[in-house]
């Protein structure tokens, strides 16, 4: 019986391509070889030698594949700094817990056990045996790091589910699965900036059927993590582990429409601002008088505890807002308090995208929206195509959704998740760079989103989530052939059921059409 | 010389007398005296001292456990079966059941129904409840069950959550013997987060009590000390008597020294809500938790709670017309839990692939069961069709015979009573005019603890 095999079991080797391993070859597995190659490369340094210590000889002979030509150890060492794209931001990483059970243990214990981790890595030999490392490379591949530079026949390494190595010297490790990527693309995993229905019950993490027909449609679609509800998810399509990337992501500013509820609204503010004033007053004060008395902090609950978290920068608003005059009076709320805003919508941003940019806002939006202008306002309404570019132009951080946030399998198609790349096309075609119409459905979505120190970028120490295109993700013939997430395999195009039969053998080739519209009836003679 | 069937009628003038007794050992046995009323309701029924034989000559015998035997012979002696053979010698005065034109095999049974009991939604952890406390034995409510050939059923408690634990009954046979387990399994219906819940307050309640136990042990050494001047030499010449509470709450390995002077420990009372989960977590003999899965994923969900509680399950397979659960089934293979699966042919989701989730399930290597797929007499009555038609679309012909008789009886812990026909096991065994999965198959005759209690009339 021809049965669909559910993905990642017994398959190690995905495409044929066979994994040389030519160096570190014994004490692969164990978590040790990186440790190997550091001493390796310090002895050839000190004592200039040709053959690295520990190597066996016949490991690195002449019948190397060379589907693999990045392991050779003749070749110079992969420095840290060449493997790993340098970010363009230095922001703070947050340091990760290990993977595994103790995500949902405490801090004290997850200190713990990074501690414990660390030091049988350090001690691999002495120790009992820990659990086996889980290692998935994607080789021979052009990788998009989008952080930094585009990597020819570069490899990306994943170590329990992390990104461990990006460059195109890594060595694999033994018992590591492979994913050819010769001839095509490697992208990291796509950010839905708004998901509905991929992630189902509360907490989604313990309800989420994770065999779903549309999880699996958004992850052969190549989009790995997404904002349901308000957590950032993955889309780990078979897997119910390690599923939660960051919970409440926004404050839901409900800027209120008419005037008396935003007067009550804004004087709310005012009096959370006061209060905040009145404690830093009250900071100062202490340093000169021991028993100044802090400021009445009872009825700061509820509403007024949100306002102080977001006047505080603890947390980000996100407001629905299209229209000129709604985006105006929001950055102008924006500035006066200085909190910081993400809008959704904002098909009229650019009108006032530069004011947009000064209060530091950010938007989510959908390129291919469209509204007539009016033409009784007498000025610039509607939308255009061409608001992404203006905005990004303006200096304000975008997020492309699509215009359906679901996976959709009626009406009409190309509108929902499986075309998050094509809507970023959209935003191409109004003018935007592909690199940053890529950026805005990978890292700055993911930016936007407080998740950039986990995903949107492949670099080292970032989840492996990443996706092989056979070519440009904005082009319209590209077809994702392997999805991973969380350093696992979550979709191969030849093995699942929904797109094997599309030009399997994937390349893609324009069509040529013999004729051209209108199309013109030949009469043979 | 009486015959059996003379005897069974004098039982059922008495019968109907003993309901009452019945019941009020049924109370007795909610009330925790299970063991004791189970011995006293075993006591033997023939008082005349002589050994009477029962044999059953069958066309063709399906012992589920070994050979099939043509023309076979089957002695049964006090519900037991003595010996299992082609031309056996037997008692003279033996009672004949001649079943020369029918196929005995051992009675099927059922490991999750809620059978003639009515539904009722109740949340949360409810393992102080039981299916034993709403279940009541009535004359003739398991006749449909007996039409169908089924001889023991493990009956559920329902509701969301964790409703509560399981009892396994015959559905035939003197009243005394018909409960066969109570409680059995704790039923888990599909909510990962309040099993994980209740599992992590069962923990917290061993710990309360392995708490106030070491503060026990405390106080005892502190007060023994002034009082005893050698303690080092007296446990050394006998060993110290060691109080075991009851519940079993108290691991064996931690030995309390106790003086006969001073009072033992008592540990605090555990919710009884959650003690089966507490009885789980120590691994008491017997206690498994059945889990009930209605998708593949909810598979991968419980087994990661599973990783963290390592306790006794099985799970309950709801595969319905379009099931996934073949995306699971490689994972399932890995750990070989005993699974109760519907006799259903699925359909790959979006696909007219036909998927046999038994099938599958017992090709890796777990031990499957099946259960009708619903509690309606008709469901039951379609069973063995149903399994014929998974053995007509590749599974094994063995393992289907198995996983109506053998697989279930394994499942509820009562495999050294029933499931097969061997020596020493009860002789609950229906006759059928057929071979069981020729698809046509019906049974005739339902024989339990070795009399022919039931018997289905050729119609027309």
């Amino acid at each position: 019986m021809n049965r669909k095999l559910p993905l990642g079991h017994d398959e190690r080797r995905l495409s044929g391509g066979s994994c040389a391993v030519p160096f570190g070859a014994h004490d692969a597995g164990t978590g040790r070889h990186g440790h190997v190659t550091v001493l390796c490369w310090a002895a050839m340094i000190l004592f200039g030698l040709t053959v690295p210590c520990g190597a066996a000889p016949d490991a690195f002979d002449d019948d190397k594949p060379d589907s693999q030509p990045a392991t050779g150890p003749t070749t110079a060492p992969a420095t840290r700094p060449d493997s790993q794209p340098t970010t363009d931001e230095a922001r703070p990483r947050r340091r990760r817990p290990p993977r595994g059970e103790s995500e949902t243990a405490p801090a004290s214990s997850q200190a713990a056990t990074s501690a414990a981790t660390t030091t049988t890595s350090t001690t691999s030999t002495s120790t009992a045996p820990a659990k086996k490392d889980k290692f998935l490379a994607v080789i021979n591949g052009r990788v998009i790091t989008v952080t930094g530079p585009v990597i020819e026949r570069g490899t990306v390494l994943c170590k329990n589910g992390t990104i461990d190595q990006v460059g195109r010297e890594v060595q694999i490790p033994t018992d590591c699965e492979i994913i050819d990527a010769r001839d095509r693309w490697v992208y990291p995993g796509l950010i839905a900036a708004a998901a509905i229905g991929l992630h189902l019950g509360s907490p989604p993490e313990d309800n989420t059927d994770v065999f779903s027909q549309g999880m699996n449609i958004a992850v052969a679609s190549g989009i790995t993590s997404a904002l349901s509800g308000n957590d950032v998810l993955k889309l780990s399509f078979g897997s119910v582990d390690d599923m939660v990337v960051r919970r409440n992501v926004f404050y839901n500013l409900g800027y209120p429409r008419t005037a008396v509820e935003r007067a009550k609204f804004l004087s709310d503010l005012d009096r959370v601002r006061a209060y905040q004033r009145a404690l830093a007053r009250h900071e100062l004060e202490k340093q000169r008088d021991k028993d100044a008395k802090p400021p009445d902090k009872d009825w700061i609950k509820g509403r007024y505890e949100e306002f102080r978290k977001l006047l505080a920068g603890e947390t980000v608003a996100v407001q629905s807002a299209n229209t000129a005059a709604e985006l105006t009076e929001l950055t102008e709320l924006a500035t006066r308090y200085g909190f910081e805003l993400v809008v959704r919508g904002a098909h009229e941003g650019w009108i006032i995208a530069s004011a947009l940019g000064r209060a530091g806002c950010s938007a989510v939006i959908t390129p291919r929206t469209l509204v007539l202008p009016d033409e009784r306002r007498n000025r610039p309404n509607g939308s255009t195509i061409e608001n992404a570019r203006h905005l990004r132009d303006a200096g304000v951080p975008i997020a492309i959704i699509p215009p359906a946030q679901i996976v959709s399998i009626g009406g009409l198609a190309g509108r929902d998740l499986q075309h998050l790349n094509m809507e970023a096309a959209f935003a191409v075609r109004g003018g935007l760079s592909n690199d940053d119409a890529l950026r805005a459905i990978t890292i700055d979505a993911a930016r936007i989103l407080g998740v950039d120190d986990r995903i949107g970028s492949l670099e080292a120490g970032k989840d492996g989530d990443l996706l092989v295109a056979d070519g440009d993700i904005l082009h319209y013939m590209t077809q994702v052939h392997y999805t991973v997430v969380n350093g696992r395999l979550a979709y191969a195009k030849a093995r699942d059921s929904l797109f094997a039969h599309i030009r399997p053998e994937g390349k893609p080739e324009i069509p040529q059409f013999d004729d051209q519209w209108p199309r013109r009836l030949e009469w043979r003679e | 010389m009486l015959m059996r069937t003379g005897h069974m009628g004098d039982s059922l003038a008495v019968r109907a007398g003993q309901r009452l007794a019945a019941i009020g050992l049924l109370h007795a046995a909610l009330a925790g005296a299970w063991a004791q009323s189970a011995t006293t309701a075993a006591a033997p029924r023939d008082d005349d001292g002589e050994d009477r034989y029962t044999v059953i000559l069958a066309d063709r015998v399906i012992t589920v456990s070994g050979k099939e035997i043509d023309n076979g012979v089957i002695v049964v002696s006090n519900g037991t079966i003595t010996n299992v053979g082609k031309s056996i010698d037997y008692p003279r005065n033996a009672h004949v059941i001649d079943a020369r034109d029918r196929v005995v095999m051992p009675g099927l049974i059922d490991p999750h129904s809620r059978f003639g009991l009515p539904r009722y939604n109740r949340g949360g952890v409810n393992g102080q409840a039981g299916a034993a406390d709403e279940f009541f034995f009535v004359e003739g409510q398991f006749d449909d069950l007996l039409d169908a050939g089924y001889t023991a059923v493990a009956l559920v408690p329902t509701g969301t959550g964790i409703p509560g634990r399981a009892m396994v009954v015959r559905t035939g046979g003197p009243i005394e013997r018909r409960t066969l387990v109570a409680p059995s399994y704790l039923e888990v219906s599909r909510d990962k987060a309040l099993f994980r819940g209740a599992l992590e307050k069962a923990k917290q309640e061993i710990e309360k009590v392995e708490k106030a136990r070491k503060e026990w042990e405390e106080k005892q050494k502190a007060e023994s000390k002034p009082a005893d001047t050698r303690p080092a030499t007296a446990p050394a010449s006998q060993p110290p008597p060691v109080t075991q509470p009851p519940g079993g709450t108290q691991p064996a390995t931690a030995p309390a020294t106790t003086q006969a002077t001073q009072p033992a420990f008592k540990p605090p009372p555990i919710d009884p809500a959650h003690q089966p989960l507490v009885d789980l977590i120590e691994k008491k003999e017997g206690l498994f938790a059945l889990i009930e899965l209605q998708n593949a994923s909810d598979y991968l969900h419980f087994r990661q709670v599973l990783r963290k509680f390592d306790i006794a399950h099985a799970f309950l397979v709801r595969n319905g017309l379009q099931s996934d659960f073949f995306r699971v089934v490689n994972d399932m293979g890995e750990h070989k839990p005993r699974v109760v699966v519907m006799p259903q042919i699925s359909r790959l989701p979006l696909s007219a692939e036909r998927l046999s989730v038994p099938a599958d399930m017992s090709r890796v290597g777990c031990e499957v069961s099946l259960t009708p797929l619903n509690d309606s007499a008709g469901e039951y009555r379609r069973v063995l069709s149903r399994a014929a038609d998974l053995v007509r679309d590749g599974w094994s012909r063995e393992e289907a015979i198995k996983s109506l008789t053998l697989h279930p009886a394994r499942l509820l812990r009562i495999e050294s009573r029933f499931g097969s026909i061997e020596k020493g096991k009860e002789a609950d065994l229906i006759l059928l005019d057929g071979d069981p999965l020729s698809g046509m198959a019906r049974v005739r005759g339902v024989i339990v603890g070795g009399a022919l209690i039931h018997e289905v009339a050729n119609e027309q």
